[in-house]
C-alpha cells in the first residue's frame, strides 16, 4: 500500500513541475546553507584542534603573572621564569621534557636577499616539545646552548626566502650584522590558528639570542616556558607540581599569588573548541531559518493544491479510497518534496562547502551530520508543513468535494 | 426466477440541521427496493431531493433515519471507513462532469478504483485495458483524457465505473454535460450494459434520457410520488402528498 501510495504521491507532484521545484528551492537553499555552515564551523574547529595538536596536546604553558589592577586586567607582568627555573622543572615526576623561548623579530639576511623572521631562543627539547621535527641537518645540542654558538635551525619559509633552490645547510646567514650558521631545517608546519605563518621562524640556542640578538636587561628569564607532560591525563597533576616547585624557587609564602601564570593546552583546546562550537550552533540557526520558510512554502503549495484538488480528493472518496488514503498520499507528496529539496540542497551544500575550503585553504571535512541532519529535517518539514494541508484534505466532505467548482 | 434485492431503502428521510437551530426536511419516509438487472431513472426537479437521495444511495450520506440496505449492508451502521469499502467494491459511479484526472493516462484513470483495493499495478493496467475495450475504447489506454472528446471521456468514467465488477452503477446526470447525439450514444452503452445484467440507477431530469429506463422513480418535495414502469408514466398517476 505504501508503494502505491508513494507513488500516486510522486505522479501528483510530478504533474506539476516547476510548481513542485520553486516549492523545493525553499528546502534546497535551506538545507545547503546549513550544511555550508556546518561544515564550515566543523572546518574552522578542526583547523583550530589541528593546530594546538601541531603545537604539542600534552603541553603546559608558564607565562608572566597577570597584571590586574582593580579587577581589571591590565596585560601581562615582567618574565619571572628563569632558565634554571626551567631546568628545575625537567625533573618533577611525570614531565618528558621542558622547554623555553626567547623571541626576538629581526631581519635575516642571505647575499643580496633578505627577510623578516622570528627568532627563537630555546633549547634542543622545543622540538620534542612542540612538535617540530628536522627536515635535513642537525638540531643544535645543550652543549651548544652552553657556549652559545652561532648556529640557526631555520624553518621552510625562510629557507624559500633567502635560498629558494639552494641548499642552506653549512651557510651564513647575517641578523643585526652578526653570522649565524645555518646547521638545519625544520620539516613544514603550515599556518597556525591566526593565519600567521608557523614556517617563518629560527631556532638559536637561548643563550645565543640573549648574548648576541635580544640585548634583554634581565637575561637570565624567559619569555615562556614550555612543560610536556608524559601524557595528557597527567597534565593537571603535572601543573600542580609546576606550580608548588615555581612558588617553592620563587619563595612565594602562603597568600601571596603567583608570579607566574600556569595553563594547560588541552584547557585551551577545550576553550577554543567551545567557542567555535557556539559560533557554528549560531550559524546553523540562522541558516535553519531560511529552512522555516522553506517549510512554509510546502505548506501554502499543499494548501493550494488540496483546494484545486478537491473535485479529485471527492472522486477517489467517491470510488473508494478510505481517509487514511487520502492523507497519506498527500502527507506523502509534501514528505517527497521535502525529502527531494533536502537530498539535492545536501548535495549542493557538501559541493559548495567543498568548494569553499579548497578555495580558502581549509581542509572541510564531509560531515555524517549533515546527512542525518538533512534527511531528519526532510522527514521532519515534510510531514510537519502536510499535515495540516492532509488533515484537510482527510475531513473534505466528498459530496461537498465532488460539488466543488 | 426472483432477481435479488440490491436496494431496500425504508422509510428513509434526510434532514439537514442548519446554524441557529433551524431545519429542513429534504426527504420524507422513502420507501423502495431495486433488484438486481433493474434499470432505475430517479427524477425530479430542482430541489426535489433526488441528489440527496443518489448520495444516500451512493453511501456518501447516510439517512437522518430510516434504513438503508445496499446488498445486505446496513449503512446507517456503518463508518466511513467501512462505508469506503462498500463504495469500493460495491458500487460504480459515473459523475455529470466525468471527474477524470486529466494529468493521468486513460487507464490510470480507468484503474483508480482498484488501487484502494491492493491490486497490482500490472493487473491494473491489464483489467483497464479490458474495460476499455467493453466501451469501446481500444487502444486510448495510454492517452491523457485531454486528448479524447467529451462522449468518450464519459465512456473513461463508465470503463472506471465498471472496473470493480459493481452490483450497481449509480449515474448523476450522466449527459448534463454532452450533446444529444454524444448523450443518445452513451445512453445505449448504458442499455448495453444494463442487458448484460447490471444494475443501473441515473438520476436525471431529462425526460428522453429518463426513456432509456424501465423503471422511474419520480422525488418531489422530498416525497417518492412515482415509483413503475416508465413507459406507464403520466403527470395524473403521481400520487398526491
Amino acid at each position: 500500500m505504501l508503494t502505491a501510495i508513494i507513488k500516486e504521491a510522486w505522479i501528483s507532484i510530478a504533474s506539476y513541475k516547476l510548481r513542485t521545484f520553486l516549492t523545493m528551492l525553499g528546502i534546497m537553499i535551506g538545507v545547503a546553507a546549513v550544511v555550508m555552515m556546518v561544515s564550515a564551523g566543523q572546518a574552522v574547529q578542526n583547523r583550530i584542534t589541528d593546530t594546538f595538536a601541531s603545537m604539542g596536546s600534552n603541553l603546559i604553558l608558564i607565562g608572566p603573572a597577570e597584571l590586574v589592577t582593580g579587577g581589571v586586567r591590565g596585560g601581562r607582568g615582567l618574565p619571572s621564569v628563569t632558565v634554571a627555573d626551567v631546568a628545575a622543572l625537567k625533573t618533577l615526576k611525570d614531565v618528558e621534557t621542558t622547554s623555553y623561548l626567547m623571541n626576538a623579530a629581526v631581519q635575516a639576511v642571505y647575499g643580496s636577499r633578505n627577510y623578516g623572521v622570528s627568532v627563537k631562543g630555546t633549547n634542543p627539547d622545543y622540538l620534542a616539545v612542540n612538535n617540530w621535527e628536522i627536515e635535513d641537518g642537525i638540531m643544535f645540542t645543550e652543549k651548544d646552548v652552553r657556549a652559545a654558538k652561532p648556529y640557526a635551525v631555520i624553518g621552510q619559509t625562510v629557507v624559500d626566502e633567502l635560498f629558494g633552490l639552494q641548499n642552506p645547510i653549512g651557510k651564513t646567514i647575517r641578523l643585526k650584522g652578526k653570522p649565524f650558521t645555518v646547521i638545519g631545517t625544520l620539516r613544514e608546519k603550515g599556518d597556525g590558528l591566526m593565519g600567521d605563518d608557523q614556517d617563518n621562524i629560527i631556532l638559536m640556542p637561548s643563550t645565543t639570542v640573549r648574548q648576541r640578538l635580544a640585548g634583554s636587561p634581565r637575561p637570565q628569564y624567559t619569555g615562556i616556558a614550555f612543560v610536556k607532560a608524559t601524557s595528557e591525563d597527567k597534565m593537571e597533576l603535572v601543573a600542580k607540581r609546576v606550580e608548588y616547585m615555581l612558588r617553592t624557587r620563587h619563595r612565594l609564602k602562603d597568600g601571596v599569588k603567583n608570579d607566574f601564570t600556569v595553563r594547560l593546552m588541552t584547557e585551551m583546546v577545550e576553550k577554543v573548541r567551545s567557542v567555535g562550537f557556539v559560533l557554528s550552533a549560531l550559524l546553523a540557526a540562522i541558516a535553519s531559518i531560511s529552512l522555516i520558510v522553506g517549510s512554509i512554502g510546502i505548506m501554502n503549495m499543499m494548501l493550494v493544491s488540496v483546494t484545486e484538488r478537491t473535485r479529485e480528493i471527492g472522486t477517489r472518496k467517491a470510488l473508494g479510497a478510505p481517509n487514511s488514503w487520502i492523507m497519506m498520499q498527500f502527507l506523502a507528496e509534501s514528505v517527497l518534496i521535502s525529502f527531494i529539496g533536502s537530498f539535492v540542497g545536501m548535495v549542493f551544500g557538501i559541493a559548495f562547502s567543498q568548494l569553499g575550503g579548497h578555495l580558502f585553504g581549509y581542509e572541510v571535512p564531509i560531515s555524517i551530520w549533515s546527512v542525518i541532519v538533512s534527511v531528519t529535517v526532510a522527514v521532519v518539514v515534510g510531514i510537519v508543513s502536510g499535515l495540516m494541508p492532509a488533515l484537510k484534505a482527510m475531513r473534505l466532505n466528498p459530496i461537498d468535494a465532488l460539488r466543488y467548482q | 426466477m426472483a432477481e435479488k434485492t440490491v436496494i431496500d431503502v425504508q422509510h428513509v428521510c434526510k434532514t439537514y440541521f442548519m446554524e441557529g437551530g433551524t431545519s429542513q426536511s429534504v426527504l420524507k419516509d422513502i420507501n423502495f427496493q431495486i433488484k438486481s438487472g433493474e434499470f432505475v431513472a430517479i427524477m425530479g426537479p430542482s430541489g426535489s431531493g433526488k441528489s440527496t437521495l443518489m448520495n444516500i444511495l451512493g453511501c456518501l450520506d447516510k439517512p437522518t433515519s430510516g434504513k438503508y440496505i445496499l446488498e445486505g449492508y446496513d449503512i446507517a451502521s456503518k463508518d466511513d471507513k467501512e462505508l469506503a469499502v462498500i463504495r469500493g467494491k460495491t458500487i460504480g459511479f459515473v459523475f455529470q462532469n466525468f471527474n477524470l484526472m486529466m494529468k493521468r493516462t486513460i487507464a490510470d484513470n480507468v484503474s483508480l478504483p482498484l488501487i484502494y483495493q491492493k491490486v497490482g499495478e500490472t493487473e491494473r493496467y491489464n483489467r483497464a485495458v479490458e474495460m476499455l475495450k467493453k466501451v469501446n475504447l481500444i487502444g486510448y489506454q495510454d492517452r491523457p483524457p485531454s486528448q479524447i472528446s467529451g462522449g468518450m471521456q464519459q465512456r473513461v468514467a463508465i470503463a472506471r465505473a465498471l472496473i470493480n465488477n459493481p452490483a450497481i452503477i449509480f449515474a448523476d446526470e450522466p449527459t448534463g454535460n454532452l450533446d444529444s447525439k454524444t448523450s443518445d450514444e452513451i445512453m445505449e452503452l448504458f442499455t448495453f450494459l444494463n442487458k448484460q445484467g447490471i444494475t443501473i440507477v441515473l438520476v436525471t431530469h431529462e425526460d428522453d434520457v429518463a426513456d432509456y429506463a424501465t423503471r422511474m422513480i419520480k422525488i418531489s418535495d422530498g416525497h417518492k410520488v412515482y415509483d413503475g414502469l416508465r413507459k406507464e408514466y403520466s403527470k395524473e398517476k403521481e400520487i398526491k402528498c
